[in-house]
C-alpha cells in the first residue's frame, strides 16, 4: 500500500467552509436482528464530500449498522434519512443516488463481464455505456475478462467486477463493505485513492474496513462500533485497527 | 458490441432510463444466445412436461381407484378389509377431507409465506433491483410464475376427494370444484403476497403451524372421544368452512363458486401493490426458492421439508443442558458430552419434534375415518410416516455427516462416535413406534403383541435413520440414467434410496404382521434379528474411498501421467 494521503485542510473561508448538503442522517439508530441490538446506539451525519469508515472488530455490527442505514435491513429503532426523506430503496431517487456493495454476491450464470457491467450502466440511463464499461474494466484489472462467464473468474476478479458495477453508474452516496476484501495491495491503493479523489469531488461515502492504510486515505471521519459506538478521527481509528485496541481513541 | 445498440437505441440516446422490461428482455436474450440448449433444450422440455403430466395422472388415477374400492365403490378385495374393532364407530368421510384440506390449506399458506409467495432469482435481484427503474416488470413474471404451483397442487388434491365424496358428482360438479379449489389456492396465494408486501405475518405463521399440527389430531382424538363417550360430536361445522367449500361444490351446491371472485378481487389487489415489494423481502424470497429448488434437485426430503419451513430462527435457546462430566474415563466422559450435545441439538427444533409426534399419529388418524380402517392403506401409510419421521430426527447426525470436523475433535474412534450418533435417533423411534401402535391399539387395529414387535423395530429405525444421514454424496462418475429431470447419474439414484431401504427393512416384520392380522412367535426372533441388521449397518462407518477408485464402470481411473 501506497504511503497514506491526509485529507487536504480547507482554507479558512473557502467553499470547503460552507455547510454541504446532508446525504445521510441517522438518528438515534439501534440495529441488530429481531429485538436484540449488536452494538450501541449509533447517530451521524454524513455530507457530500465526505467518507465516514466503520471500524471495529469482528461481529460488533459494523455491516448491520451500513445495511439498515440503507434501508435493506429493519432498525430496532431510530431512523435514517437519505437526503432528508427516510431510507427506502422502493424509491426511484434513493436507487439513482446510492450504489452499493456488500459482501455478498450472485451473477447470471450466461451473462459475461462485461453484459453485467451493461445492465448497471444501460440501466441508470448512461448514452456511453461502451465507454464507461472500458473505463472501469481497465481500472479494475479487468480488460482480459471482458468476455469471461463469473464462474471462470478468480474470487479477487468477481469482487472487482462488483466493484466496477459500482462505478459503471452515476452515485452520490456509496456504501462499500470491506471494499479491501480480496483486492491486491496495488489494487486496494489504487482503489483508496480514487475513493479520496471522488469523496474530494463531493461523493458521500459510507464504508467499512478493517485496513488501517486504506481508512487513512480515503476516510474523512471514523465511527467505532462495538457496545459502545465513539466517534474518532481517521488516525484514531486506523490505530485502533492496527492494534485491535477500542480503546485507542 | 455496443450496448446502446442492443439494449434499446432510442432510450440510451436520448438518455432517459430503460424500462425494466427492456433490461429484462435483454438478460434472457443474451443469456439465451449463450445456452447450449437450442432446439433440443426445447424438445427435453416438453417431454419433461408431458412425462410429468403422464406420471401426474396415472397415480391420480391410482389414487381415485383405490378410494373407490375403500368406498365399496368397486369390488372390493380382500386386502381392503376394516381392520378396526368391531363396532367401532368411524368418522365421516366428510369430516377427514374437510379436516384434510383445512390441513393443507395451512401448510400451503404457511409455505408460501416461507418462499415468498412472490419470487424472483437472486442473480436478478442482485443485479435489477439496484436500477433507477419502475420494479414491476421485474417482479410481474414471478408474481404470475408463482401461480401455477398452488393452483397445480390444488388440482391434485380436489379431483381425487371431489370423485371420493361426491360418488355421484357429475363430471360437471367435479371440474366447478376443481375451479373452486384453484381459486382458493389462489386466495392463499394471494393473502400470501398480501403479506409479504405489508410484512407483520407473525400472528399468522402461528396460526397456520397450530392448524397443520391440530387438525390431524383433531380425526383421531374425535374418534377416540365417540366411541369412549359412546357419542357423537358434530363436526359438521368444518365442511363450511372456506376451506372446504370445493368440496360442498362437489356435492352440488354452486354459492362456495363465490371463492372466485374473492381469489380475483385479492390478486388484482397484490397486483395493484407490487411495487411496494421492498428489496429485503424478495432478496429473502430469492434465496428462499433457490434453497427448495435446490433441495429437490438434491432429492433430499429432509433439506426440501427444511427448506419450505420457516427458516428464520432466534439465534436463542433456553435449552441448557450440562456438556462438561467430571466423573469416569475420558471416552465415557466424551460420550456423555456427545449424547448431551446431540439431545440439545434436537430439542433446540421444538418445530421437527413436533412435526415427528404428529407423524405418528397420523395412521390412527387414517384408521379412524369410515372406509380407511383397512390395515394395508394403514401400512402404506406408516411406512411413510415412519420415513419421515426417521428424517426428521436424522437432523443431528445429517448436521454431523455435513461437518465431520465438529466429530474429528472428539479423542474417540469413528466407530463409537457414529454409535454415539445412534442412541437418541434409536430412542426416538421407539418412543414413536409405541406412541404410533398405541394410538392404532385403541382404535383396535393390532394387538399388545404387535406392540412388542414394534417396540423391537423401534432400534432399527434409528439404524435407517444414521444410514440416511451419512449416505455418501453421488459418484458423479457413474454413467447417466434419462429421467424426466434430465440426465442422473446412477450413484443418485441409489444414494436417494440409501435410508428408505433400511426404514422398509426394519419395519417388514411389524408390517406384514399389521396386515395379517397375527403375530405368528417366529415374527419376534425376525424382527431382533432384522434390528440387529439395522444396528450393525446404520453404524457402520465406510472407509473414505482411495484416490484412483471411483472410475467409470467401477473400473480404476487411468494412472496420472506427467
Amino acid at each position: 500500500m501506497s504511503k497514506p494521503h491526509k485529507p487536504a485542510k480547507p482554507a479558512p473561508g473557502g467553499p470547503a467552509t460552507a455547510v454541504r448538503p446532508e446525504l445521510v442522517r441517522a438518528e438515534r439508530l439501534r440495529v441488530g436482528y429481531g429485538t436484540k441490538p449488536v452494538c450501541g446506539e449509533i447517530a451521524f451525519t454524513l455530507r457530500e464530500a465526505e467518507a465516514i469508515a466503520l471500524v471495529g472488530p469482528n461481529g460488533a455490527g459494523k455491516s448491520t449498522v451500513l445495511k439498515t442505514v440503507v434501508g435493506q435491513l429493519e432498525a430496532i429503532s431510530g431512523k435514517t434519512h437519505i437526503r432528508g426523506q427516510e431510507a427506502d430503496d422502493r424509491r426511484l431517487d434513493f436507487r439513482r443516488e446510492v450504489a452499493m456493495v456488500f459482501d455478498d454476491d450472485a451473477f447470471f450464470p450466461a451473462l459475461t463481464v462485461e453484459e453485467h457491467l451493461a445492465i448497471v450502466a444501460a440501466g441508470h440511463g448512461s448514452t456511453e455505456v461502451d465507454d464507461l464499461i472500458d473505463t472501469e474494466l481497465e481500472f479494475f484489472g479487468l480488460t482480459g475478462e471482458r468476455a469471461a462467464l463469473p464462474h471462470n473468474l478468480s474470487s479477487g476478479q468477481r469482487r472487482r467486477m462488483l466493484l466496477a458495477a459500482a462505478f459503471v453508474r452515476p452515485r452520490s452516496l456509496l456504501v462499500l463493505d470491506e471494499p479491501e476484501q480480496r483486492l491486491d495491495t496495488g489494487m486496494r491503493s489504487r482503489l483508496a485513492e480514487r475513493l479520496r479523489s471522488e469523496v474530494d469531488a463531493g461523493l458521500g461515502l459510507l464504508l467499512v474496513t478493517h485496513d488501517p492504510a486504506f481508512l487513512s486515505i480515503v476516510a474523512t471521519r471514523a465511527i467505532f462500533v462495538d457496545d459502545v459506538v465513539k466517534k474518532m478521527t481517521p488516525d484514531q481509528a486506523a490505530l485502533a485497527i492496527s492494534f485491535e485496541n477500542p480503546h485507542a481513541g | 458490441m455496443s450496448y446502446s445498440t442492443s439494449m434499446s437505441e432510442p432510450a440510451a440516446a436520448h438518455g432517459h432510463t430503460l424500462s425494466a422490461k427492456e433490461i429484462r428482455r435483454y438478460t434472457f436474450k443474451v443469456g439465451l444466445a449463450r445456452s447450449e440448449g437450442g432446439i433440443m433444450e426445447l424438445v427435453s422440455e416438453i417431454y419433461t412436461y408431458v412425462f410429468g403430466a403422464v406420471v401426474l395422472i396415472v397415480m391420480s388415477g391410482a389414487i381415485i381407484v383405490g378410494l373407490r374400492h375403500s368406498l365399496g365403490l368397486g369390488s372390493e378385495p380382500a386386502w381392503s378389509a376394516s381392520a378396526l374393532a368391531p363396532g367401532f364407530a368411524s368418522l365421516e368421510p366428510l369430516q377427514a377431507s374437510a379436516t384434510l384440506m383445512l390441513t393443507l390449506a395451512a401448510a400451503l399458506l404457511s409455505v408460501q409465506m416461507n418462499i415468498g409467495p412472490i419470487a424472483m432469482t437472486v442473480p436478478q435481484t442482485f443485479w435489477w433491483l439496484g436500477l433507477p427503474v419502475r420494479r414491476r416488470g421485474f417482479i410481474e413474471p414471478g408474481f404470475f410464475r408463482s401461480m401455477i404451483w398452488p393452483a397445480a397442487g390444488a388440482v391434485a388434491v380436489v379431483v381425487p376427494l371431489s370423485l371420493g365424496i361426491g360418488a355421484a358428482s357429475s363430471p360437471a360438479l367435479v371440474a366447478l370444484a376443481t375451479v373452486c379449489g384453484a381459486a382458493l389456492a389462489l386466495l392463499l396465494y394471494g393473502i400470501a403476497g398480501w403479506v409479504q408486501i405489508v410484512g407483520g405475518e407473525r400472528w399468522l405463521r402461528a396460526l397456520t403451524g397450530a392448524v397443520t399440527v391440530v387438525a390431524p389430531l383433531s380425526l383421531v382424538a374425535t374418534a377416540l372421544i365417540n366411541n369412549a363417550e359412546k357419542t357423537r360430536i358434530d363436526m359438521s361445522w368444518l365442511q363450511y368452512l372456506p376451506t372446504s367449500w370445493p368440496l360442498l361444490v362437489a356435492g352440488g351446491q354452486l354459492w362456495p363458486l363465490l371463492v372466485t371472485a374473492l381469489a380475483v378481487a385479492m390478486l388484482a389487489v397484490v397486483y395493484a401493490n407490487l411495487e411496494r415489494l421492498g428489496s429485503a423481502s424478495l432478496k429473502s424470497s430469492a434465496v428462499a426458492s433457490a434453497y427448495v429448488a435446490g433441495s429437490v434437485l438434491s432429492m433430499d426430503a429432509s433439506e426440501l421439508s427444511r427448506s419450505l419451513s420457516n427458516g428464520s430462527r432466534s439465534g436463542h435457546s433456553w435449552i441448557r443442558l450440562p456438556l462438561v462430566f467430571h466423573r469416569g474415563s475420558l471416552t465415557r466422559r466424551s460420550v456423555l458430552t456427545m449424547l448431551s450435545a446431540h439431545l440439545t441439538m434436537q430439542l433446540r427444533q421444538p418445530g421437527t419434534l413436533v412435526r415427528v409426534l404428529v407423524l405418528a399419529a397420523i395412521p390412527a388418524s387414517l384408521a379412524s375415518v369410515q372406509f380407511l380402517g383397512n390395515a394395508t392403506l394403514i401400512a402404506v401409510v406408516l411406512y411413510f410416516c415412519a420415513l419421515f419421521a426417521v428424517t426428521g430426527l436424522g437432523s443431528v447426525a445429517r448436521f454431523a455427516a455435513g461437518n465431520p470436523s465438529v466429530d474429528a475433535l472428539m479423542p474417540l474412534p469413528a466407530k463409537t462416535v457414529r454409535r454415539a450418533h445412534y442412541v437418541i435417533p434409536a430412542v426416538g423411534m421407539t418412543l414413536w413406534m409405541i406412541i404410533c401402535f398405541a394410538l392404532l391399539h385403541v382404535l383396535g387395529v393390532g394387538s399388545w403383541p404387535l406392540i412388542i414387535l414394534a417396540v423391537l423395530a423401534g432400534p432399527g429405525l434409528g439404524g435407517a435413520t444414521l444410514r440416511a444421514a451419512f449416505r455418501p454424496t453421488p459418484d458423479w462418475n457413474m454413467p447417466a440414467v434419462a429421467t424426466a429431470m434430465g440426465p442422473i447419474p446412477t450413484g443418485a439414484i441409489r444414494s436417494f434410496l440409501i435410508g428408505p431401504d433400511l426404514t422398509l427393512i426394519s419395519l417388514l416384520p411389524v408390517l406384514i404382521c399389521l396386515i395379517s392380522g397375527v403375530v405368528p412367535l417366529l415374527a419376534f426372533p425376525i424382527q431382533l434379528a432384522l434390528t440387529l441388521i439395522a444396528y450393525a449397518w446404520g453404524t457402520k462407518v465406510r472407509k473414505p474411498k482411495k484416490k484412483g477408485d471411483g472410475g467409470i464402470f467401477g473400473l480404476p481411473a487411468a494412472a496420472p501421467t506427467r
